[in-house]
């Protein structure tokens, strides 16, 4: 015993950390998640000798932020730079992807040969505004008897320095005392009026959907809270456009809406109470974010996406662009509402593509649309 | 110190007031004796009480505990019972919670204190409490294994565990901490009830065990496997082999009937709890925890959930496992301490989740090898001896560097630990804000504050939808995702985004009016969702933002409000184990034992192989 049970609980004792290396022993609930750059026990990386192997190595080591080890993983016939690499990745210009933090990623297999290897990755970037997914096809080839990425070139835009005119409409507030509240101004409200409302019923729940506008010649803060009632005029749910909704709206301006009930079968409901609440505030026409070339076009998962461009005619950075469209049938009805966030920053006067997805049983009946972009600006970007 | 029983790990220079039969603890006794001799005797108790309150002391008069993760919950829970020791409900924290979830003695303590020194000084002054009970306990707990020699070494070195240190101070663990010393503390009068059957044994051990229950539950249950089983085990042996009085059938059925008593008791004193737990079982969405993580691939976690806690415990190890082996008696003692070892490197290995089954999801790990270490004491406190014995001065200052690197190591890790989210720097203007100008009518969270949330809830008179208590959580956006607190949702990932997103679009429902940002990593969200700044604190470092269109918060109707019944034997019970546990040791004095008939010593035949 004096010598058997070291030996036996040595024994154990690695054999268990060996089979928590396995995927049968690992543990389904892990940390938190790390934001910081952690590159120890690299040397615990296996040897990438197939495509799938590769594959992990380098999202593993992307998760990890440890940049090394990842650009490590690709080839050398890769046509990027170290730093190009990191900021496709990390993102920059306080843009969404610079908040966000890869979280998952799954791939597929499209083909793989002895030298060559193609695998489309979904990919999941946990961020501020909710999940990120991104969709890209990556290219391995075998280099000796490891297998690598081919990484393609990212086209970084860079804007030289220039002067913009702004001659766009602002309105501020002069308040009578610096502790009034945000909201509680001694002024009436802007009028604004919700000018369509459709309910349907979606596998996720109810959702109801339509447009605003405000009708007043100020700008407005604007939120829209549904409730849903039964036939005794009871109570099921309550809920809010959250951020399906441009909240600022100037003069005239109109934005899409929409409030999703979770859960919720619309044949228990009698009927909708709509309440629209608007707040003067101080507002900018500035940047103005122009939308181009909008079309509906299918997506490489054979999805219906609303496609177009984004233009940012201003002469500051847009840090993270929302995309909010409607969707109108012949009869130009309101049948779906949705958004989208561009996880690139929007130079000065430059473009950058967006995309917002149409339900499969919407895209048919879908004759016009309207395209709204919401924004977020860093302080002193 | 009381004679070394004559199983008991001996040194291997017997000190001469071993001999002295009517020797007692020599509380402050002082004896000029060379430098061999004074390294060959026992450290006085009162000697390592001293130590423990000249090392932690300052540490906690400079209040450093109040940076952890837990002590400002504590606190809070504190201060809800200073304010209402009968009403467990508080309506701070997620729109109301029973503080029934958890036991109440500690904060209870803190609480009595806190209406003569202040809760956070009342805080230290429990933690002082809790260090100085734990190497009391370890010493007493040592001695069922070793001499008093061994057992003081080993009580003189728990003051300087890593494992201590990052519980006190970067945990902020005290209930645990007090529920294992007091633990400690009882273990040795239930080895002497079941190996020699006296009664006052057995009034003392069934307080003690109560009063540890009462400090923290997790520990009361784990501790029957990891800390009552080797003790059982032993006096089995002990029993088998005929160093105790009592026959192997009169040992098992002591055990038995003190399990029952504790069992009955702690039912008792914690029926609340149990009523609450089986009302709400805990059903929510595992949260992700960095010790449920495998170590191996992380050298930061791998720091903070292994090299800190243990120091320089891992150069013991191997004289740890072959000296446990070596002894037939010490084996149960080696194997809780291996168990409490996987344990404790949570994920690393799969036993722990095939062991506990769902309720892997539910633990954190870093207090099973605070468990190991303890376990490890009596091994490391025979190892001491033999280094000191064959080294002299020059052994002393070895262990004494090893010591007080691992204590400074841990306390280094304090601000070294790269993955600790940093919490807001001053939260006096948050609270200011919701004190004044009619703001507590409704409900707030804070975002990127860490634990200063509890600090800030301690002191508002406003209530928070969030709290830093996961398992008294019942609202359905906070148990649905797999997030903990709001405030580090995006720790979370997208389920802490998730979690946060669905309290944001119920803002209305709960009345949550105000948020406070500690970290711009939120700011998009609040933006797109509706809320906009509208105040700056602390030079920019916390912004306020709000949301108009939300109404005055309501009492959110719960079936989780205990009865006044609950509320009374809470307030009530906890204490009165705790003040009985007291008293009986003060009133009862501990029973000097004779030497009991020699036995079989095991020390002789193993010490010759295994000398460091």
């Amino acid at each position: 015993m004096r010598i058997t049970l070291p030996i036996i609980l040595v024994a154990a004792t690695v054999g268990l950390m060996g089979i928590g290396l396995t995927r049968f022993g690992r543990a389904h609930v892990g940390g938190t998640i790390s934001v910081e750059e952690d590159s120890s026990f690299a040397a615990l990386t296996p040897k990438p000798t197939t495509p799938e192997l590769a594959l992990t190595n380098l999202m593993t080591a992307v998760q990890r932020r440890d940049w090394d080890q990842a650009y490590a993983a690709l080839s050398e016939s890769s046509d990027i730079d170290k730093q190009a690499f990191i900021e496709d990745w990390k993102g920059s210009n306080g843009s969404l992807r610079a908040y966000s933090v890869l979280e998952g990623y799954e791939p597929h297999p499209l083909h793989i040969t002895d030298d060559n290897a193609e695998i489309r990755v979904h990919i999941r970037f946990a961020s501020p505004v909710g999940p990120i997914e991104d969709v890209r096809d990556i290219h391995f080839v075998r280099e000796g008897d490891t297998w690598k990425a081919v990484w393609p070139k990212v086209h970084i835009a860079t804007v030289p320095a220039q002067v913009v005119p702004v001659t766009y409409l602002k309105w501020d507030l002069v308040t009578g005392s610096s502790a009034d509240l945000w909201g509680q101004k001694n002024v009436d409200s802007p009028h604004v009026r919700i000018t369509s409302m459709t309910a349907v019923n979606t596998a996720e729940g109810a959702v109801v959907m339509g447009e605003v506008v405000n009708e007043d010649t100020i700008p407005a803060f604007v939120n829209v809270n549904a409730t849903l009632l039964d036939a005794a005029g009871n109570s099921i749910d309550e809920e809010t456009s959250f951020d399906k909704i441009d909240h600022v709206l100037l003069p005239k301006q109109v934005t899409p809406y929409r409030v999703d009930f979770p859960n919720v079968d619309l044949k228990r409901v009698k009927s909708v109470r709509m309440d629209e609440h608007a707040t003067l505030v101080p507002a900018s026409a500035d940047p103005v974010i122009g939308v181009m070339n909008q079309k509906v076009e299918s997506d490489v998962q054979g999805k219906a996406v609303l496609e177009g461009d984004l233009m940012n005619e201003s002469g500051d950075i847009v840090n993270i662009p929302h995309v909010i469209a409607s969707f109108y049938d012949s009869n130009g009805k309101v049948i779906w509402v949705s958004d989208g966030y561009v996880d690139r920053a929007l130079l000065p006067q430059s473009s950058e593509p967006f995309a917002v997805e149409i339900p499969r049983s919407v895209a048919s009946r879908v004759q016009n649309f309207h395209v709204v972009v919401n924004h977020y600006n860093m302080e002193g970007s | 110190m009381a004679p070394t029983k004559p199983w008991q790990e001996k040194s291997s220079k017997p000190y001469t007031l071993k001999q002295n039969p009517n020797f007692r603890y020599q509380m402050g006794t002082t004896t000029t004796v060379n430098t061999a001799q004074s390294y060959s005797r026992p450290v006085p108790l009162l000697v390592i009480i001293l130590a423990a309150v000249a090392v932690h002391g300052p540490l906690l008069l400079m209040q450093l505990p109040t940076g952890s993760y837990d002590a400002n919950f504590h606190m809070f829970f504190a201060s809800h019972y200073a304010h209402h020791w009968f009403d467990p409900w508080n309506e701070k924290w997620f729109a109301g919670f029973s503080q029934t979830t958890y036991p109440p003695l500690v904060h209870q303590w803190i609480a009595l204190f806190s209406e003569v020194i202040g809760l956070k000084l009342a805080y230290m002054l429990v933690q002082m409490i809790a260090i100085v009970l734990l190497v009391v306990g370890v010493f007493r707990f040592a001695r069922i294994w070793v001499d008093d020699r061994a057992a003081s070494y080993a009580a003189l070195v728990s003051i300087f565990l890593g494992s201590l240190a990052f519980l006190a101070y970067q945990a902020g663990q005290l209930a645990t901490i007090t529920s294992a010393a007091l633990y400690l503390n009882a273990l040795p009068y239930f080895y002497e009830w079941i190996t020699e059957s006296g009664g006052r044994s057995l009034v003392k051990g069934v307080a003690i065990g109560l009063a540890a229950a009462a400090a923290h539950h997790v520990t009361l249950i784990f501790g029957v496997f990891f800390f009552a089983v080797p003790v059982l085990w032993t006096a089995c042996l002990d029993a088998h082999d005929e160093r105790v009085s009592g026959s192997l059938f009169g040992v098992l059925s002591r055990s038995a009937v003190f399990a029952f008593v504790v069992g009955v008791g702690v039912a008792i004193v914690l029926l609340p709890y149990w009523l609450t737990m089986i009302q709400h079982p805990i059903s929510q969405m595992p949260i992700p925890h960095d010790s449920r993580s495998n170590f191996l691939f992380s050298l930061p976690i791998a720091a903070n959930n292994f090299l800190i806690p243990y120091g320089a415990l891992i150069l013991a190890l191997p004289f740890i496992v072959l000296r446990g082996a070596a002894s037939r008696r010490l084996i149960p003692l080696l194997l809780g301490f291996w168990m409490a070892v996987i344990f404790g490197l949570g994920g690393t290995t799969p036993l722990p989740r095939w062991l506990l089954g769902r309720a892997y999801e539910v633990l954190t790990y870093e207090r099973f090898a605070f468990w190991a270490t303890l376990l490890a004491m009596p091994l490391l406190g025979v190892l001491l001896v033999r280094l000191l014995d064959r080294f002299q001065t020059k052994g002393a200052v070895a262990i004494a560097t090893c010591a007080v690197a691992t204590l400074g190591a841990a306390l280094w890790w304090l601000n070294g630990n790269p993955t600790r989210p940093t919490g807001a720097s001053d939260v006096q203007p948050v609270i200011s804000f919701l004190n004044r100008d009619g703001h507590d009518a409704y409900r707030y969270i804070t975002l990127g504050f860490g634990s200063e949330l509890s600090e800030v809830s301690t002191y508002t008179s406003a209530n928070s939808v969030d709290g830093d208590y996961n398992s008294a959580r019942l609202l359905p956006e906070m148990t649905h995702y797999g997030s903990a607190q709001l405030t580090d949702a995006k720790f979370y990932g997208s389920a802490g985004m998730a979690s946060l997103r669905a309290m944001l679009a119920h803002a209305n429902r709960y009345g949550l009016k105000y948020i406070f940002v500690h970290d711009p990593f939120y700011e998009p969200l609040l933006t797109f969702v509706g809320w906009r700044k509208i105040e700056s604190f602390d030079g920019g470092a916390i912004t306020a933002w709000s949301k108009e269109d939300v109404p005055p918060a309501h009492k959110i109707q719960s079936d989780a409000v205990p009865p006044a019944w609950e509320g009374l034997m809470w307030g009530i019970l906890p204490m009165v184990v705790s003040f009985l546990a007291i008293f009986l040791e003060l009133l009862l004095p501990e029973h000097r034992r004779s030497l009991l008939p020699v036995g079989i010593s095991l020390a002789p035949q193993s010490e010759q192989h295994f000398a460091a």
